[in-house]
Protein backbone atom coordinates (compact mmCIF):
# COMPACT_ATOMS: atom_id res chain seq x y z
CA UNK A 1 0.00 0.00 0.00
CA UNK A 2 1.84 2.76 -0.76
CA UNK A 3 0.92 6.80 0.70
CA UNK A 4 -1.76 7.69 -2.20
CA UNK A 5 -3.84 4.24 -1.60
CA UNK A 6 -3.40 4.74 2.05
CA UNK A 7 -4.89 8.07 2.17
CA UNK A 8 -7.30 7.47 -0.02
CA UNK A 9 -8.31 4.22 1.59
CA UNK A 10 -8.70 6.52 4.72
CA UNK A 11 -10.76 8.78 3.23
CA UNK A 12 -13.69 5.61 1.23
CA UNK A 13 -13.77 4.25 4.97
CA UNK A 14 -11.51 1.17 4.01
CA UNK A 15 -9.45 -0.74 6.19
CA UNK A 16 -5.30 0.85 6.03
CA UNK A 17 -2.14 -0.41 7.42
CA UNK A 18 -1.34 2.48 9.71
CA UNK A 19 -1.93 5.45 10.35
CA UNK A 20 -1.22 7.92 7.82
CA UNK A 21 1.18 10.99 8.43
CA UNK A 22 -0.35 13.45 6.06
CA UNK A 23 -1.77 17.28 5.83
CA UNK A 24 -4.52 19.05 3.52
CA UNK A 25 -3.14 22.98 4.87
CA UNK A 26 0.37 24.49 4.10
CA UNK A 27 3.59 22.25 4.25
CA UNK A 28 6.76 23.49 2.22
CA UNK A 29 10.01 23.61 3.77
CA UNK A 30 13.27 25.65 4.08
CA UNK A 31 15.12 22.74 3.02
CA UNK A 32 12.89 22.14 0.07
CA UNK A 33 13.20 25.81 -0.98
CA UNK A 34 17.20 26.20 -0.43
CA UNK A 35 17.34 22.86 -2.63
CA UNK A 36 15.55 24.16 -5.78
CA UNK A 37 16.84 27.70 -5.22
CA UNK A 38 13.79 29.28 -5.67
CA UNK A 39 13.23 32.55 -2.62
CA UNK A 40 9.67 31.89 -0.96
CA UNK A 41 8.60 35.19 -1.99
CA UNK A 42 8.54 33.88 -5.44
CA UNK A 43 6.64 30.72 -5.31
CA UNK A 44 3.33 32.06 -4.55
CA UNK A 45 3.35 33.74 -8.07
CA UNK A 46 4.85 30.95 -10.27
CA UNK A 47 2.47 27.51 -10.73
CA UNK A 48 5.41 25.84 -11.59
CA UNK A 49 7.39 26.88 -8.72
CA UNK A 50 5.06 26.48 -6.16
CA UNK A 51 4.54 23.05 -6.95
CA UNK A 52 7.89 22.19 -7.33
CA UNK A 53 8.11 23.62 -3.64
CA UNK A 54 5.15 21.68 -2.77
CA UNK A 55 6.20 17.88 -3.62
CA UNK A 56 9.91 18.68 -1.89
CA UNK A 57 8.04 17.65 1.37
CA UNK A 58 7.11 14.03 0.24
CA UNK A 59 10.21 13.99 -1.99
CA UNK A 60 12.63 15.13 0.89
CA UNK A 61 11.09 13.78 4.00
CA UNK A 62 8.33 11.08 2.89
CA UNK A 63 5.38 13.14 3.67
CA UNK A 64 2.27 11.69 2.52
CA UNK A 65 0.73 14.58 0.73
CA UNK A 66 1.18 16.74 -1.65
CA UNK A 67 -0.17 20.59 -0.84
CA UNK A 68 -1.47 23.73 -2.88
CA UNK A 69 -1.99 26.79 -2.38
CA UNK A 70 0.86 28.10 -0.10
CA UNK A 71 -0.92 30.85 1.43
CA UNK A 72 -4.20 32.25 2.31
CA UNK A 73 -5.00 35.12 -0.05
CA UNK A 74 -6.06 33.36 -3.12
CA UNK A 75 -9.98 33.66 -2.58
CA UNK A 76 -9.77 37.33 -1.45
CA UNK A 77 -7.25 38.23 -3.67
CA UNK A 78 -10.18 37.13 -6.21
CA UNK A 79 -12.76 38.57 -4.42
CA UNK A 80 -10.94 42.07 -5.11
CA UNK A 81 -8.68 42.70 -2.26
CA UNK A 82 -5.15 43.30 -2.65
CA UNK A 83 -2.53 41.07 -1.42
CA UNK A 84 1.14 41.81 -0.06
CA UNK A 85 3.52 39.31 -0.94
CA UNK A 86 6.39 40.48 0.86
CA UNK A 87 8.83 40.71 -2.60
CA UNK A 88 11.74 41.69 -1.12
CA UNK A 89 11.76 40.00 1.97
CA UNK A 90 15.11 38.16 3.15
CA UNK A 91 13.27 35.53 5.35
CA UNK A 92 9.87 33.97 5.20
CA UNK A 93 6.79 35.61 5.54
CA UNK A 94 3.10 34.70 3.79
CA UNK A 95 1.27 37.24 2.10
CA UNK A 96 -1.18 39.13 4.03
CA UNK A 97 -4.52 41.35 2.61
CA UNK A 98 -3.30 44.94 1.69
CA UNK A 99 -6.18 46.54 0.83
CA UNK A 100 -9.75 45.60 1.83
CA UNK A 101 -12.84 44.95 0.23
CA UNK A 102 -15.57 45.96 2.40
CA UNK A 103 -14.71 49.28 4.69
CA UNK A 104 -18.16 49.56 6.68
CA UNK A 105 -21.47 48.28 7.07
CA UNK A 106 -23.31 49.36 3.97
CA UNK A 107 -21.06 48.08 1.34
CA UNK A 108 -21.39 44.59 3.09
CA UNK A 109 -23.89 43.75 0.17
CA UNK A 110 -21.45 42.44 -2.12
CA UNK A 111 -21.79 40.92 -5.58
CA UNK A 112 -19.04 37.83 -6.61
CA UNK A 113 -17.57 38.62 -10.00
CA UNK A 114 -18.95 36.59 -12.89
CA UNK A 115 -15.38 35.62 -13.51
CA UNK A 116 -14.42 34.83 -10.51
CA UNK A 117 -12.83 31.22 -11.81
CA UNK A 118 -10.36 33.48 -13.65
CA UNK A 119 -9.50 36.17 -11.84
CA UNK A 120 -6.39 36.45 -9.32
CA UNK A 121 -4.38 33.35 -8.93
CA UNK A 122 -7.15 31.04 -9.09
CA UNK A 123 -5.86 30.02 -12.54
CA UNK A 124 -2.48 29.84 -11.52
CA UNK A 125 -3.54 27.78 -8.46
CA UNK A 126 -4.90 25.06 -10.84
CA UNK A 127 -2.11 24.66 -12.67
CA UNK A 128 -0.07 24.37 -10.12
CA UNK A 129 -2.57 21.44 -9.30
CA UNK A 130 -2.05 19.94 -12.42
CA UNK A 131 1.77 19.93 -12.29
CA UNK A 132 2.08 18.77 -8.63
CA UNK A 133 -0.19 15.96 -9.35
CA UNK A 134 1.65 14.89 -12.46
CA UNK A 135 4.76 15.20 -10.31
CA UNK A 136 3.80 12.73 -7.88
CA UNK A 137 0.17 12.30 -8.08
CA UNK A 138 0.79 8.32 -8.37
CA UNK A 139 2.81 8.29 -5.27
CA UNK A 140 0.81 10.97 -2.84
CA UNK A 141 -3.08 12.45 -2.30
CA UNK A 142 -2.94 15.72 -3.61
CA UNK A 143 -4.68 18.27 -1.47
CA UNK A 144 -5.78 21.86 -1.94
CA UNK A 145 -7.24 24.01 0.54
CA UNK A 146 -10.26 26.87 0.42
CA UNK A 147 -10.90 29.17 3.32
CA UNK A 148 -13.96 28.70 5.31
CA UNK A 149 -16.77 31.56 4.72
CA UNK A 150 -16.43 33.38 8.17
CA UNK A 151 -12.90 33.51 7.75
CA UNK A 152 -13.32 34.67 3.74
CA UNK A 153 -15.38 37.65 5.51
CA UNK A 154 -12.77 38.09 8.55
CA UNK A 155 -10.33 38.66 5.52
CA UNK A 156 -12.36 41.05 2.84
CA UNK A 157 -13.63 43.07 5.80
CA UNK A 158 -12.41 44.47 9.30
CA UNK A 159 -12.31 41.25 11.17
CA UNK A 160 -13.03 43.62 14.41
CA UNK A 161 -16.87 45.12 12.13
CA UNK A 162 -17.48 41.53 11.33
CA UNK A 163 -17.01 40.03 14.93
CA UNK A 164 -19.49 42.85 16.12
CA UNK A 165 -21.83 42.72 13.53
CA UNK A 166 -22.37 38.75 14.26
CA UNK A 167 -23.64 39.47 17.32
CA UNK A 168 -25.42 43.12 16.49
CA UNK A 169 -27.09 42.10 13.10
CA UNK A 170 -27.04 38.42 12.59
CA UNK A 171 -28.55 38.20 9.51
CA UNK A 172 -26.49 40.74 7.72
CA UNK A 173 -23.44 38.82 8.54
CA UNK A 174 -25.29 35.54 7.27
CA UNK A 175 -26.51 36.85 4.11
CA UNK A 176 -22.56 37.69 3.35
CA UNK A 177 -21.50 34.42 4.64
CA UNK A 178 -23.53 32.78 2.26
CA UNK A 179 -22.09 34.95 -0.68
CA UNK A 180 -18.59 33.97 0.84
CA UNK A 181 -19.64 29.93 0.52
CA UNK A 182 -20.67 30.61 -3.22
CA UNK A 183 -17.41 32.10 -4.11
CA UNK A 184 -15.55 29.48 -1.94
CA UNK A 185 -17.49 26.88 -3.92
CA UNK A 186 -16.67 28.34 -7.36
CA UNK A 187 -12.58 28.04 -6.32
CA UNK A 188 -13.41 24.75 -5.12
CA UNK A 189 -14.32 23.67 -8.16
CA UNK A 190 -11.44 25.00 -10.06
CA UNK A 191 -8.99 22.82 -7.70
CA UNK A 192 -11.31 19.67 -8.60
CA UNK A 193 -11.68 20.11 -12.15
CA UNK A 194 -7.58 20.23 -12.35
CA UNK A 195 -7.50 17.40 -10.19
CA UNK A 196 -7.20 17.72 -6.22
CA UNK A 197 -7.48 14.52 -4.55
CA UNK A 198 -9.07 16.59 -1.51
CA UNK A 199 -9.97 20.09 0.04
CA UNK A 200 -9.64 21.37 2.74
CA UNK A 201 -11.91 24.25 4.39
CA UNK A 202 -9.63 25.82 6.99
CA UNK A 203 -12.57 27.83 8.90
CA UNK A 204 -9.35 29.15 11.58
CA UNK A 205 -11.30 32.75 12.60
CA UNK A 206 -14.54 30.63 13.46
CA UNK A 207 -12.90 29.23 16.62
CA UNK A 208 -14.75 29.15 19.96
CA UNK A 209 -11.89 30.81 21.17
CA UNK A 210 -13.40 33.64 19.62
CA UNK A 211 -17.23 32.69 18.95
CA UNK A 212 -19.69 30.82 21.07
CA UNK A 213 -20.83 27.45 20.12
CA UNK A 214 -24.21 28.74 19.23
CA UNK A 215 -23.05 31.22 17.01
CA UNK A 216 -21.40 28.52 15.24
CA UNK A 217 -24.02 26.84 14.97
CA UNK A 218 -26.49 29.12 14.05
CA UNK A 219 -24.24 31.37 11.47
CA UNK A 220 -21.34 29.60 10.97
CA UNK A 221 -22.88 26.24 10.33
CA UNK A 222 -25.11 26.99 7.44
CA UNK A 223 -22.77 28.53 4.93
CA UNK A 224 -20.46 25.48 5.82
CA UNK A 225 -22.98 22.77 4.94
CA UNK A 226 -23.42 24.48 1.59
CA UNK A 227 -19.90 24.31 0.48
CA UNK A 228 -19.66 20.65 2.02
CA UNK A 229 -22.96 20.12 0.03
CA UNK A 230 -20.93 21.11 -3.27
CA UNK A 231 -17.56 19.43 -3.03
CA UNK A 232 -17.70 16.09 -4.79
CA UNK A 233 -13.75 15.13 -3.70
CA UNK A 234 -12.99 14.12 -0.57
CA UNK A 235 -13.71 16.69 2.21
CA UNK A 236 -11.56 18.12 5.71
CA UNK A 237 -12.76 20.85 7.57
CA UNK A 238 -10.25 22.52 9.93
CA UNK A 239 -11.08 24.61 13.20
CA UNK A 240 -8.03 25.99 15.43
CA UNK A 241 -8.54 26.59 18.79
CA UNK A 242 -10.46 24.69 21.53
CA UNK A 243 -13.26 22.49 19.10
CA UNK A 244 -14.32 19.83 21.56
CA UNK A 245 -17.48 22.02 22.18
CA UNK A 246 -18.14 21.40 18.56
CA UNK A 247 -16.53 18.38 16.83
CA UNK A 248 -20.28 17.32 16.88
CA UNK A 249 -21.34 20.40 15.04
CA UNK A 250 -18.04 19.90 12.59
CA UNK A 251 -19.24 16.36 11.33
CA UNK A 252 -22.63 18.11 11.29
CA UNK A 253 -21.41 20.20 8.02
CA UNK A 254 -21.25 17.12 5.78
CA UNK A 255 -17.48 17.10 6.17
CA UNK A 256 -16.15 13.50 5.53
CA UNK A 257 -12.96 14.40 8.02
CA UNK A 258 -12.22 16.89 10.15
CA UNK A 259 -9.03 18.49 11.14
CA UNK A 260 -8.48 19.55 14.95
CA UNK A 261 -5.22 21.47 16.66
CA UNK A 262 -3.30 20.42 19.69
CA UNK A 263 -5.82 22.27 21.96
CA UNK A 264 -8.44 19.77 21.05
CA UNK A 265 -8.59 16.51 23.79
CA UNK A 266 -9.05 14.21 20.88
CA UNK A 267 -9.48 11.02 23.07
CA UNK A 268 -12.35 13.25 24.03
CA UNK A 269 -13.84 13.54 20.13
CA UNK A 270 -12.81 10.09 19.48
CA UNK A 271 -15.70 8.91 22.36
CA UNK A 272 -18.17 11.58 21.74
CA UNK A 273 -18.23 10.92 17.65
CA UNK A 274 -17.18 7.28 17.49
CA UNK A 275 -15.09 4.71 16.15
CA UNK A 276 -15.35 4.88 12.49
CA UNK A 277 -15.27 9.06 12.57
CA UNK A 278 -12.39 10.63 10.51
CA UNK A 279 -10.66 12.75 13.33
CA UNK A 280 -7.19 14.44 11.74
CA UNK A 281 -5.15 15.99 13.74
CA UNK A 282 -3.41 17.37 16.52
CA UNK A 283 0.13 17.78 16.95
CA UNK A 284 1.56 21.30 17.66
CA UNK A 285 3.28 22.05 14.64
CA UNK A 286 5.67 24.75 16.03
CA UNK A 287 6.39 24.03 19.66
CA UNK A 288 6.77 20.34 18.64
CA UNK A 289 7.84 20.04 15.21
CA UNK A 290 10.51 23.51 15.03
CA UNK A 291 11.23 24.19 18.27
CA UNK A 292 10.93 20.42 19.80
CA UNK A 293 13.73 17.94 20.00
CA UNK A 294 13.67 14.64 18.23
CA UNK A 295 12.15 12.99 21.33
CA UNK A 296 9.63 15.04 21.83
CA UNK A 297 8.37 15.35 18.37
CA UNK A 298 8.45 11.20 18.69
CA UNK A 299 6.91 10.98 21.85
CA UNK A 300 4.05 13.75 20.47
CA UNK A 301 3.09 11.31 17.76
CA UNK A 302 2.68 8.25 20.18
CA UNK A 303 0.63 10.33 21.78
CA UNK A 304 -1.88 11.53 18.89
CA UNK A 305 -2.04 8.01 17.92
CA UNK A 306 -3.10 6.51 21.57
CA UNK A 307 -5.50 9.28 21.61
CA UNK A 308 -6.98 8.14 18.44
CA UNK A 309 -6.38 10.27 15.31
CA UNK A 310 -7.52 8.83 12.45
CA UNK A 311 -4.12 10.30 10.81
CA UNK A 312 -1.24 12.31 11.82
CA UNK A 313 -1.83 15.93 10.67
CA UNK A 314 -0.68 18.88 11.70
CA UNK A 315 -2.68 21.36 13.75
CA UNK A 316 -1.69 24.29 11.29
CA UNK A 317 0.74 25.01 8.73
CA UNK A 318 3.86 23.57 8.87
CA UNK A 319 6.28 26.15 9.54
CA UNK A 320 9.08 26.45 6.79
CA UNK A 321 11.88 26.43 9.31
CA UNK A 322 11.45 22.88 10.53
CA UNK A 323 14.60 21.14 10.94
CA UNK A 324 14.78 18.21 8.55
CA UNK A 325 15.89 15.68 11.34
CA UNK A 326 12.14 16.42 12.82
CA UNK A 327 10.54 15.75 9.80
CA UNK A 328 12.26 12.68 9.09
CA UNK A 329 11.99 11.60 13.15
CA UNK A 330 7.96 12.43 13.05
CA UNK A 331 7.54 10.13 9.95
CA UNK A 332 9.66 7.45 11.29
CA UNK A 333 7.82 7.06 13.97
CA UNK A 334 4.17 7.14 12.86
CA UNK A 335 5.58 4.72 10.53
CA UNK A 336 6.60 2.08 13.35
CA UNK A 337 3.80 3.01 15.94
CA UNK A 338 1.29 4.15 13.63
CA UNK A 339 0.13 0.45 12.88
CA UNK A 340 -0.57 -0.87 16.30
CA UNK A 341 -3.91 0.38 16.96
CA UNK B 1 -18.14 67.50 48.58
CA UNK B 2 -19.87 64.89 46.15
CA UNK B 3 -22.88 63.16 47.81
CA UNK B 4 -21.06 59.61 48.42
CA UNK B 5 -24.54 58.04 47.84
CA UNK B 6 -24.51 59.49 44.37
CA UNK B 7 -20.94 58.93 43.93
CA UNK B 8 -21.39 55.23 44.05
CA UNK B 9 -24.06 55.13 41.36
CA UNK B 10 -22.45 56.77 38.74
CA UNK B 11 -19.46 54.26 39.49
CA UNK B 12 -22.04 51.53 39.13
CA UNK B 13 -23.47 53.13 36.24
CA UNK B 14 -20.52 53.01 34.51
CA UNK B 15 -19.71 49.67 35.28
CA UNK B 16 -22.65 48.32 34.42
CA UNK B 17 -22.77 50.29 31.00
CA UNK B 18 -19.54 48.72 30.15
CA UNK B 19 -20.70 44.83 31.10
CA UNK B 20 -23.63 45.55 29.09
CA UNK B 21 -21.90 46.96 26.33
CA UNK B 22 -23.97 50.16 26.29
CA UNK B 23 -22.10 52.99 25.25
CA UNK B 24 -25.36 55.66 25.59
CA UNK B 25 -25.43 54.61 29.09
CA UNK B 26 -21.70 55.15 29.63
CA UNK B 27 -21.37 58.33 27.84
CA UNK B 28 -24.10 59.24 30.59
CA UNK B 29 -22.60 57.65 33.13
CA UNK B 30 -19.15 59.71 32.36
CA UNK B 31 -21.10 63.08 31.65
CA UNK B 32 -22.89 63.00 35.13
CA UNK B 33 -19.33 61.90 36.80
CA UNK B 34 -17.95 64.96 35.42
CA UNK B 35 -20.78 67.45 36.15
CA UNK B 36 -20.63 66.21 39.87
CA UNK B 37 -17.29 66.94 40.06
CA UNK B 38 -16.10 63.68 40.66
CA UNK B 39 -12.29 62.47 40.27
CA UNK B 40 -11.91 61.16 36.94
CA UNK B 41 -9.32 58.62 37.56
CA UNK B 42 -11.71 57.38 40.01
CA UNK B 43 -14.54 57.12 37.55
CA UNK B 44 -12.10 55.26 35.36
CA UNK B 45 -10.79 52.75 37.83
CA UNK B 46 -13.46 51.97 40.10
CA UNK B 47 -16.24 52.61 37.02
CA UNK B 48 -14.85 51.57 33.71
CA UNK B 49 -11.99 49.34 35.01
CA UNK B 50 -14.49 47.45 37.28
CA UNK B 51 -16.62 46.72 34.34
CA UNK B 52 -13.96 45.49 32.25
CA UNK B 53 -12.41 43.33 34.85
CA UNK B 54 -15.91 41.32 34.73
CA UNK B 55 -15.78 41.25 31.73
CA UNK B 56 -13.21 39.47 31.96
CA UNK B 57 -14.69 37.28 34.20
CA UNK B 58 -17.22 36.59 32.43
CA UNK B 59 -14.93 35.66 29.22
CA UNK B 60 -13.06 33.35 31.37
CA UNK B 61 -16.20 31.72 32.63
CA UNK B 62 -17.15 31.30 28.61
CA UNK B 63 -20.08 33.73 28.97
CA UNK B 64 -18.50 36.28 26.97
CA UNK B 65 -16.82 35.68 23.57
CA UNK B 66 -14.83 38.29 21.74
CA UNK B 67 -17.55 40.27 19.95
CA UNK B 68 -19.03 40.88 23.66
CA UNK B 69 -15.62 41.89 24.40
CA UNK B 70 -15.41 44.30 21.21
CA UNK B 71 -18.52 45.65 21.85
CA UNK B 72 -17.71 46.43 25.80
CA UNK B 73 -14.32 47.88 24.52
CA UNK B 74 -16.13 50.43 22.53
CA UNK B 75 -18.23 51.50 25.76
CA UNK B 76 -15.49 51.59 27.69
CA UNK B 77 -13.62 54.01 25.02
CA UNK B 78 -16.79 56.16 24.88
CA UNK B 79 -16.50 56.48 28.59
CA UNK B 80 -12.70 57.43 28.67
CA UNK B 81 -13.46 60.14 26.13
CA UNK B 82 -15.11 62.08 27.92
CA UNK B 83 -13.46 61.71 31.46
CA UNK B 84 -9.98 61.80 30.06
CA UNK B 85 -9.62 65.94 29.26
CA UNK B 86 -10.48 66.51 33.17
CA UNK B 87 -8.11 63.51 34.41
CA UNK B 88 -5.55 65.11 37.44
CA UNK B 89 -2.15 63.91 36.83
CA UNK B 90 -2.56 60.65 37.57
CA UNK B 91 -0.65 59.39 40.49
CA UNK B 92 0.33 55.15 40.08
CA UNK B 93 3.72 55.38 41.17
CA UNK B 94 4.74 54.93 37.98
CA UNK B 95 4.81 56.25 34.50
CA UNK B 96 5.37 54.87 31.29
CA UNK B 97 5.25 54.64 27.52
CA UNK B 98 5.03 52.31 25.47
CA UNK B 99 5.43 51.37 21.68
CA UNK B 100 3.25 48.38 20.36
CA UNK B 101 1.87 46.59 17.47
CA UNK B 102 1.37 43.60 15.81
CA UNK B 103 4.87 42.20 13.60
CA UNK B 104 4.95 42.12 10.02
CA UNK B 105 2.92 39.66 8.52
CA UNK B 106 0.31 39.99 10.52
CA UNK B 107 -2.69 42.06 9.85
CA UNK B 108 -4.92 40.82 13.11
CA UNK B 109 -4.85 43.45 15.53
CA UNK B 110 -7.83 42.63 17.87
CA UNK B 111 -5.97 41.48 20.92
CA UNK B 112 -3.48 44.39 20.02
CA UNK B 113 -6.37 47.13 20.50
CA UNK B 114 -7.31 45.45 23.68
CA UNK B 115 -4.05 45.58 25.41
CA UNK B 116 -3.72 49.61 24.18
CA UNK B 117 -6.91 50.50 25.97
CA UNK B 118 -5.54 49.10 29.26
CA UNK B 119 -2.64 50.90 28.38
CA UNK B 120 -4.75 54.21 27.98
CA UNK B 121 -6.35 53.55 31.00
CA UNK B 122 -3.87 53.52 32.74
CA UNK B 123 -1.82 56.47 31.45
CA UNK B 124 0.59 55.25 29.31
CA UNK B 125 1.79 57.77 26.37
CA UNK B 126 1.00 54.68 24.11
CA UNK B 127 2.51 55.12 20.25
CA UNK B 128 0.65 52.83 18.32
CA UNK B 129 2.48 51.68 15.17
CA UNK B 130 -0.59 49.54 14.25
CA UNK B 131 -0.71 46.17 12.36
CA UNK B 132 1.93 44.23 9.76
CA UNK B 133 4.46 46.37 11.23
CA UNK B 134 8.23 45.93 9.44
CA UNK B 135 10.55 44.61 12.24
CA UNK B 136 12.96 47.36 12.11
CA UNK B 137 10.36 49.92 12.79
CA UNK B 138 9.88 48.89 16.52
CA UNK B 139 13.58 49.70 17.30
CA UNK B 140 13.52 52.60 15.14
CA UNK B 141 10.55 54.17 17.25
CA UNK B 142 11.49 52.50 20.74
CA UNK B 143 14.86 54.94 20.14
CA UNK B 144 13.13 57.50 18.90
CA UNK B 145 10.68 57.58 22.04
CA UNK B 146 12.94 56.31 24.81
CA UNK B 147 10.18 53.86 25.77
CA UNK B 148 10.31 51.77 28.44
CA UNK B 149 8.02 49.40 27.17
CA UNK B 150 7.35 47.80 23.60
CA UNK B 151 4.82 45.11 23.32
CA UNK B 152 4.54 43.09 20.08
CA UNK B 153 1.74 41.09 19.10
CA UNK B 154 0.93 38.31 16.77
CA UNK B 155 -1.98 36.08 16.15
CA UNK B 156 -0.53 33.87 13.66
CA UNK B 157 2.55 31.18 14.18
CA UNK B 158 3.84 32.36 10.77
CA UNK B 159 4.42 36.20 11.93
CA UNK B 160 5.09 35.50 15.89
CA UNK B 161 8.42 33.94 13.92
CA UNK B 162 9.89 37.85 13.63
CA UNK B 163 9.79 38.61 17.27
CA UNK B 164 12.78 37.21 18.58
CA UNK B 165 14.74 39.17 15.85
CA UNK B 166 13.15 42.30 17.48
CA UNK B 167 13.74 41.70 20.97
CA UNK B 168 17.59 41.05 19.80
CA UNK B 169 18.09 44.10 18.17
CA UNK B 170 16.37 46.25 21.02
CA UNK B 171 18.03 44.63 23.69
CA UNK B 172 21.20 45.31 21.46
CA UNK B 173 20.46 48.85 21.51
CA UNK B 174 18.75 49.57 24.68
CA UNK B 175 19.52 46.76 27.28
CA UNK B 176 17.16 48.45 29.58
CA UNK B 177 13.91 48.66 27.61
CA UNK B 178 11.54 46.01 28.72
CA UNK B 179 9.39 43.58 26.06
CA UNK B 180 6.41 42.04 26.08
CA UNK B 181 4.95 39.27 23.60
CA UNK B 182 1.39 38.53 23.47
CA UNK B 183 -1.16 36.90 21.16
CA UNK B 184 -2.26 33.34 20.91
CA UNK B 185 0.69 31.76 19.49
CA UNK B 186 3.20 32.64 21.95
CA UNK B 187 4.08 31.21 25.70
CA UNK B 188 5.43 31.79 28.86
CA UNK B 189 8.14 29.37 27.50
CA UNK B 190 8.94 31.25 23.71
CA UNK B 191 9.02 34.87 25.82
CA UNK B 192 11.80 33.40 27.90
CA UNK B 193 13.73 31.77 25.02
CA UNK B 194 13.37 34.60 22.98
CA UNK B 195 14.63 36.77 25.79
CA UNK B 196 11.13 39.08 26.42
CA UNK B 197 10.67 39.97 29.72
CA UNK B 198 6.51 38.96 29.68
CA UNK B 199 4.50 37.52 27.80
CA UNK B 200 0.70 38.16 28.14
CA UNK B 201 -1.70 36.45 26.72
CA UNK B 202 -5.21 38.50 27.12
CA UNK B 203 -5.57 42.15 27.37
CA UNK B 204 -6.33 41.83 31.26
CA UNK B 205 -3.11 40.08 31.76
CA UNK B 206 -0.94 42.41 29.81
CA UNK B 207 -2.00 45.56 31.40
CA UNK B 208 -0.73 43.78 34.90
CA UNK B 209 2.63 42.50 33.54
CA UNK B 210 3.03 45.75 32.02
CA UNK B 211 2.64 47.66 34.85
CA UNK B 212 4.62 45.18 37.22
CA UNK B 213 7.51 45.64 34.72
CA UNK B 214 7.31 49.37 34.66
CA UNK B 215 7.42 49.37 38.38
CA UNK B 216 10.74 47.31 38.47
CA UNK B 217 12.58 49.33 36.12
CA UNK B 218 11.96 52.31 37.94
CA UNK B 219 13.26 50.38 41.05
CA UNK B 220 16.14 49.64 39.33
CA UNK B 221 17.12 53.20 37.21
CA UNK B 222 16.12 55.08 41.53
CA UNK B 223 18.98 52.11 42.45
CA UNK B 224 21.46 53.13 39.67
CA UNK B 225 20.79 57.23 41.10
CA UNK B 226 21.83 56.22 44.11
CA UNK B 227 24.77 55.16 43.73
Amino acid sequence: MNSRERVLKLFKGEPVDRVPCFSGMGNVTEEGINKLGYRFADIHLDAKMMADTAATTYKIFGFESGVVPVDLCVEAEALGCVINVYPHAEGILYPTIKEKLIHKEDEMDIKIPTDLAARGRVPLLAEAIKLLKADIGNDVAIGSYVLGPFTLAGQIMELNDLLKLSFKKADKVAKLLDVMADAIVIVAKEYEKAGTDFITVREMGATTDVLSPRVFKSLILPPLQKIMKEIKVHSVLHICGKTNDIVTDMMDSGTKAISVEQKNDVAESRKKLGKDALIFGNYDPYNVLVSGDEELVRSTMRKCIDDGVSAVWPGCDIWPTVPPKNMLAMIDEVKKYGGKQ
Amino acid sequence: MVDEAKKKEVLEKLKNAVIQYDEDACKEGATEAVELGMDANEAIFDGLVAGMEEVGRLFEAQEYFVPEILMCADALYAGLDILKPHCQQMDLGIKGSVVIGTVEGDVHDIGKNLVKMMFDVAGFNVYDLGRDVPLDKFVEEQLRTDSELVCLSAMMTTSMVGMPKVIENIKKKNPDCLIMIGGAPTSKELADRWGADGYAEDASNALKEAIKMVAFLKKLRDEKLKK
